[in-house]
């Protein structure tokens, strides 16, 4: 873009970060209003409440809403005339490093080379900065702006997604039942619920997951689809409840992109069974 | 129920599942790297190279950074092998989250030891956090074996005397 200014992009990606670590975002804070408002089982309550009290205190202190601090990814969005340069690219990443320090995140990057990094034997990075951001992911949009997105993905959410391959029968409840299937085992290992469930279905596994990804930035906790409903509801009937001590809220929404598909029997699906803090996201025009 | 570490059997043996509980005193914290660590020197006799007495101790299962603290998940490979070890050695509380196995469940029963889930709620712990201190294995940086001193974290039992929430 003619007006690029490099300083100006750095402070603005690294102050979105922070927000994205450190904030609930108003329609996630109203969905846990309504869970509290909605759950009978006391002790499901008491998490529910002190999870929204964390988030207040996080977004009051600009601190980390979990220790986990998570992995940046990225998602930008472009306008018709817009444009993206390598300069704006080493911003964001600028960005991406001082806003890991700021926040501060935790120094988890691992240091070394292919099998170092696999093994942990290279050690660990000191700086929060160390840990780099996963690729981002670019499409088009309406406005014309350069638009930022930016997720902080945990560990244990990683641990519990599966992206894997459904011969879906022709029949879409069959694609529905298996998402219900796998999000109820991932929910009840998890630990760190309520989820918000992201799902991304596409005709590869890059797809899928980015996908996902994207269902993440579009999904909102006030406005579901008779699917995301459906899913949510056929979870939460598990009676897993918050930090798995039942009740009624396992899960307070999902989010599902569906993609593209392919003329085939499969459907490549990604379910991302996110923990009681994801999305955590914030959004910035550059 | 309010409980101050070192943790007693008489203790250990009244609480059951689904008690609130909150924590405070010394408490130990360690995860993936460094528990398999612990149970390598206990297992070779070497358990006061640590520095601090494991008997009646708890285990918060999260790593110690600028960041704060905030449980992972106890299911873990590394970190749930720990768990049955640790006891044997006097551990009386595991602090994590995440459902564990029958296996360590009744392992748990055992040695009279308890596991517990805690919110993973960052930015409130760091209030209740007073003192932390690098211990032992300081190469792993985060996942390091840290001694905090926490006044009041809140848990709830998760698996007492071979029973869980989880059933």
């Amino acid at each position: 873009m003619n007006n690029f200014d490099y300083d100006k992009t750095v402070a603005l990606v690294c102050d979105t970060l922070v927000k994205a670590g450190s904030t609930f975002r108003e329609d996630k804070k109203e969905a846990y209003r309504n869970a509290i408002k909605n759950e009978d089982n006391e002790k499901a309550k008491w998490v529910l409440e002190t999870v929204l009290e964390n988030a207040e205190a996080a977004e009051k202190n600009h601190s980390p809403l979990c220790d986990d601090t998570g992995i940046p990814h990225i998602v930008l969005e472009v306008g018709e005339d817009a444009a993206v340069s390598g300069r704006m690219l080493d911003a964001i990443k600028e960005g991406v490093a001082q806003g890991l320090r700021k926040l501060p995140g935790r120094p988890m990057g691992i240091m070394g080379d292919d099998s170092q990094r696999l093994d942990q034997s290279g050690g660990l990075n000191p700086d929060s900065a160390g840990v780099e951001p996963a690729p981002i992911l670019l499409r088009k949009c309406k406005e014309n702006v350069v638009r930022l997105h930016i997720m902080m993905f945990g560990g244990g959410p990683a641990i519990r997604a599966k992206t894997y391959r459904v011969f879906h029968k022709h029949d879409t409840q069959v694609v529905l039942d298996e998402i219900v299937k796998w999000a109820t085992e991932g929910v009840a290992q998890l630990g760190c619920s309520p989820c918000t469930l992201a799902i991304g279905i596409g005709r590869s596994h890059f797809e899928a997951a980015s996908m996902m990804l994207q269902a993440q930035v579009d999904g909102r906790y006030d406005v579901q689809s008779d699917m995301e409903r459906q899913i949510t509801e056929r979870v939460n009937a598990a009676d897993i409840g918050p930090l798995g001590l039942h009740g009624k809220t396992s899960v307070l929404a999902t989010f599902l992109k569906v993609g593209p598909q392919r003329a085939s029997g499969v459907r490549i699906v990604c379910v991302r069974p996110t923990c009681c803090f994801e999305p955590r996201i914030a959004t910035v025009e550059l | 129920m309010d409980i101050t570490t070192p943790i007693t059997e008489e203790v250990a043996s009244s609480l059951n599942i689904g008690d609130t509980i909150t924590i405070s005193g010394y408490i130990f914290c360690g995860r993936d790297a460094v528990l398999p660590k612990v149970v390598k020197l206990i297992e070779d006799g070497k358990a006061d190279q640590l520095g601090a007495d494991l008997k009646g101790n708890v285990i918060f299962h999260t790593a110690v950074s600028p960041a704060g603290v905030g449980p992972t998940s106890s299911n873990k490979l590394e970190i749930e092998s720990s768990i049955e070890p640790l006891s044997k050695a006097g551990v009386k509380l595991h602090l994590g989250k995440g459902k564990i196995s029958e296996k360590t469940i009744a392992a748990l029963d055992k040695y009279n030891s308890l596991y517990a889930v805690i919110p993973p709620v960052t930015a409130l712990l760091e209030e209740k956090t007073l003192e932390r201190k690098l211990i032992a294995f300081p190469e792993l940086g985060m996942e390091a074996l840290y001694l905090l001193k926490v006044d009041k974290y809140p848990a709830i039992i998760a698996a007492a005397h071979g029973r869980s929430i989880y059933e």
